[in-house]
């Protein structure tokens, strides 16, 4: 069983790292979009926004729901102590989500949208800011004891790091709602989001830069791993990775492509998302319960990767399904078939 | 107002209140998902436009429900982490594989075909549109087999046994087949269905009770009629075998929920209460009106009980839920309505017997459609209710027998959970406020009777290469 013991835990670590993936990437891009509202000239061209997003928002949201159903079954002191640690800013998050989700409909059938355009795209706004102080929180390390419950104060989430992490996750879910508009729009509409998309990709980048030379200057733990033998090689590639996956990114904003530029944003996203993951495991509360203290029974795990991994490509293939079924650009603002 | 520093307290109102608002959605939504399943294999099998029209118009309503479903939902998920992280450890061997499961077996099916099902008319063939709709059926039914397996698992644990604070699961089967699980899940399954139907039979009625399209309503409040003569009457058997589970694994809840205070023996009868004032502090009642050996008729089905009943003065004061009335009477409410429903059922059905019922005559049965207008609401009154005589009737536990509810709450100061609760509980004001207003809208506009089929009236747009995602509804 020994070693049953130690692939399962990493095996575990693996998939939630890759439905978390997958729910950046799509639910970044749904968020991205609905802060974008907040910038839409018109009626009309905010109906088309969000029009992009109708037939997938729920979707993509759910790989959230499945992300934090499955850290809670793999590594349930994970999720129990990170949740009740971040309290605020999770339910600043949720408050965030509500708001958007109704808003859809809400807006539809309201003769003043005014509110409804305002409670989507705040909403998403809030909702990236708020998944920014949980990275922030996260990553600042979490206060537990021997047994690995929460036993931090209320606020220990909140400092100057964690409001960067939070404005660079906005300013990466613009940049990836832009590239993602780009690929969805014609016109007027997607030549506006070229400007926005280089706008986000210069601020991200500045913000993602500060990020990576203040992470070890302000946290003794990150210092020591990322300064740690062999690891030092992967902390001094990944960065240019990042750097010529954002170059790139640029580039084909700059010439005008219309799917390179979100393809490249997804390369910077899953970079970012890698590096963060070495900064981490093999700890899932940062920095103080490793994966095998917080995973659930061996008896568990087994169950759950029979089930779950019998369903994960079943689940991918029918959101394939669904993207090629609504694929093509959308002109416009109404809403239904 | 001592309870506004008692995180236990305060966590306690914020889930019931969250817990209680989430429910008016989905219940709707999974029970319509059905109805609209069979308006599709209606249109496809008669070829009749009527049963497309219908299938769009519900589905306004049903995609107005979903957006607060699922955003209630959420918040519930993040709640148990956030307010109860005790309990989210102790027992996440278990639990936190169903959620694991209920996500990527149920939720997500649902989430990608309800796309396909309210935009995708004009994006694929119909019998592709059937599979999807039938798919967000499927999903979110058995999301609710899921959460439904979690919650009786937490009234009835099984399949293991808690060792050190934590659970230990030994036997998976043994656990999500707990004595509670299948027959609270058939009950549950039965109140969507009731629901849903009453809503939508309700709201056919008011249609045809204000003469507008009656002969396009008739088919939409037949069809519920059809439906709920197979349901109302099976509820009821459902609701029996609740019944008789509680009686056999929960019994300080059975006791509350008849508000019965002294043991009544083996070989004994005893009456039935129908309305009593119970006083907690004295272990008593100061009053009833009851029915003489209708307690034994209501367990057992004969005068005389083959097993003791036991009393709430069977267990100490802290052993024993404290809400007696709350779960007295939202029990009886709970079930007056089941039984209200199948009655609506029976008159409905004498009526089309009666031939009353025809496109000529159903306008002139003006009391028939009331009924059904007052009884719309019932579905969720009777769903509140049963939750509430669950969820309450089962402390001072959060899991039956094993964990205290005043165990199980997260560090987190009072505090933070006030300000959690005040928020939610605006919020949630405002957006029931919003969705009654957008949804008697959506009623009051009505059908559209001139929308066309799918694949019709696109050839102009396809030309350009663009199929616009466009309104015809």
């Amino acid at each position: 069983m020994e070693p049953l013991n130690t692939t399962l835990p990493l095996l575990w670590f693996g998939l939630v790292a890759l439905f978390l993936t997958i729910y950046l990437i799509t639910d970044g891009f749904d968020l991205g979009v609905g802060i974008l509202t907040l910038t839409a000239a018109n009626e009309e061209r905010r109906g088309i926004i969000i029009n992009t997003l109708s037939t997938v928002w729920d979707a993509n949201e759910t790989w959230l729901v499945c992300t934090g159903g499955l850290l809670y079954g793999a590594f349930p002191l994970a999720y129990a102590t990170i949740v009740n640690a971040l309290y605020i800013p999770i339910t600043m998050m949720v408050i965030g989500f509500i708001f958007r989700a109704v808003a859809f409909e809400f807006r539809e059938h309201s003769i003043n949208k005014t509110f409804w355009n305002f409670g989507f795209g705040g909403g998403s706004l809030l909702v990236a800011f708020a998944q920014g102080l949980v990275l922030g929180g996260v990553i600042a390390g979490i206060k537990v004891d021997e047994a690995g419950n929460f036993i931090g104060g209320t606020w220990d989430w909140l400092n100057l790091p964690s409001i960067l992490v939070g404005l660079t996750v906005v300013q990466g879910y613009v940049l990836i709602g832009s590239t993602y508009l780009i690929t969805k729009t014609e016109g007027e509409l997607k030549r506006y989001h070229y400007i926005t998309a280089k706008f986000s990709a210069i601020t991200t980048f500045i913000g993602a830069l500060i990020l990576t030379i203040a992470a070890p200057l302000f946290y003794e733990q990150i210092r020591a791993r990322v300064s740690h033998q062999p690891e030092i090689l992967i902390f001094a590639v990944i960065p240019l990775l990042a750097t010529g996956a954002m170059g790139l990114l640029l580039n084909s904003i700059n010439r005008r492509e219309e799917k390179m530029p979100f393809v490249w944003t997804i390369v910077v996203f899953l970079v970012t998302i890698l590096s963060l993951a070495f900064v981490v495991f093999p700890y899932i509360i940062p920095f103080s319960v490793t994966i095998y203290q917080a995973s659930s029974s061996l008896s568990s795990q087994v169950l759950m990767i029979a089930f779950i991994g019998f369903f994960v490509p079943i689940i991918l293939f029918y959101n394939v399904y669904l993207y090629r079924v609504f694929q093509g650009k959308v002109i416009s603002p109404h809403y239904g078939d | 107002m001592s309870f506004l520093s008692d995180t236990v307290m305060l966590s306690r109102i914020q889930f019931a209140i969250t817990s209680i608002f989430h429910m008016f959605w989905p219940i709707l939504t999974i029970g319509m998902s059905w109805y609209l399943v069979v308006m599709e294999v209606l249109w496809l099998k008669t070829k009749n436009p009527d049963f497309y029209r219908h299938a769009r118009f519900w589905s306004k309503l049903y995609i107005l429900n979903f957006g607060l479903g699922v955003a209630s939902g959420v918040a519930i998920e993040f709640e148990f982490g956030a307010n109860w992280a005790p309990f989210s450890v102790a027992v996440g061997d278990f639990l936190g594989s169903i959620l694991g499961f209920e996500g990527t077996m149920a939720f997500m099916l649902e989430a990608a075909f309800l796309g396909i099902m309210i935009y995708g008319w004009n994006r694929v063939p119909p019998i592709m549109h059937l599979l999807a709709t039938m798919f967000v059926a499927i999903g979110a039914t058995l999301s609710s087999f899921w959460i439904i397996i979690a919650n009786s698992w937490m009234q009835t644990p099984a399949g293991g046994e808690m060792v050190n604070g934590k659970f230990m699961v030994s036997s998976y089967l043994a656990a999500i087949l707990n004595p509670a699980a299948l027959n609270s899940w058939f009950h549950m399954v039965l109140a969507i269905l009731e629901t849903a139907l009453f809503v939508i039979g309700g709201i056919s009625a008011w249609y045809i009770l204000n003469k507008r399209h009656p002969a396009f309503f008739s088919k939409s409040f037949k069809i519920a009629i059809a439906l709920a003569i197979l349901v109302t009457p099976l509820q009821i058997i459902a609701g029996h075998f609740s019944g008789e589970q509680v009686y056999h694994n929960q019994p300080t809840k059975l006791a509350a929920i008849e508000a019965l205070w002294e043991t009544v023996p083996a070989g004994k009868s005893a009456p039935w209460n129908v309305l009593v004032a119970p006083n907690v502090e004295e272990g008593k009642n100061n009053w009833t009106l009851s029915i003489p050996d209708g307690l034994g008729m209501v367990l057992a089905m004969k005068p005389q009980l083959s097993e003791p009943v036991l009393g709430l003065n069977e267990w100490k004061p802290k052993d024993r839920p404290h809400a007696v009335s709350l779960i007295f009477y939202t029990f009886r409410i709970m079930a007056g309505i089941g039984f209200l429903f199948v009655g609506l059922m029976g008159a409905s059905v004498i009526q089309w017997l009666r031939g009353k019922l025809t496109v000529q005559n159903i306008t002139e049965q003006p009391w028939l459609m009331r009924a059904w207008i007052l009884a719309a609401p019932l579905g969720y009154v009777a769903v509140e209710c049963g939750w509430m005589v669950r969820e309450v009737g089962r402390q001072p536990w959060i899991v039956y027998g094993q964990m205290r509810t005043a165990d199980a709450v997260s560090h987190v100061p009072a505090s933070n959970v006030l300000v959690s609760l005040i928020a939610y509980t605006s919020i949630y004001l405002l957006l029931f406020a919003c969705a009654l207003y957008f949804g008697s809208r959506i009623i009051r506009q009505g059908p559209n009777l001139e929308v066309s089929l799918p694949h019709e009236g696109l050839a102009k747009s396809s030309k350009t290469g663009h199929i616009t995602q466009t309104v015809s509804n």
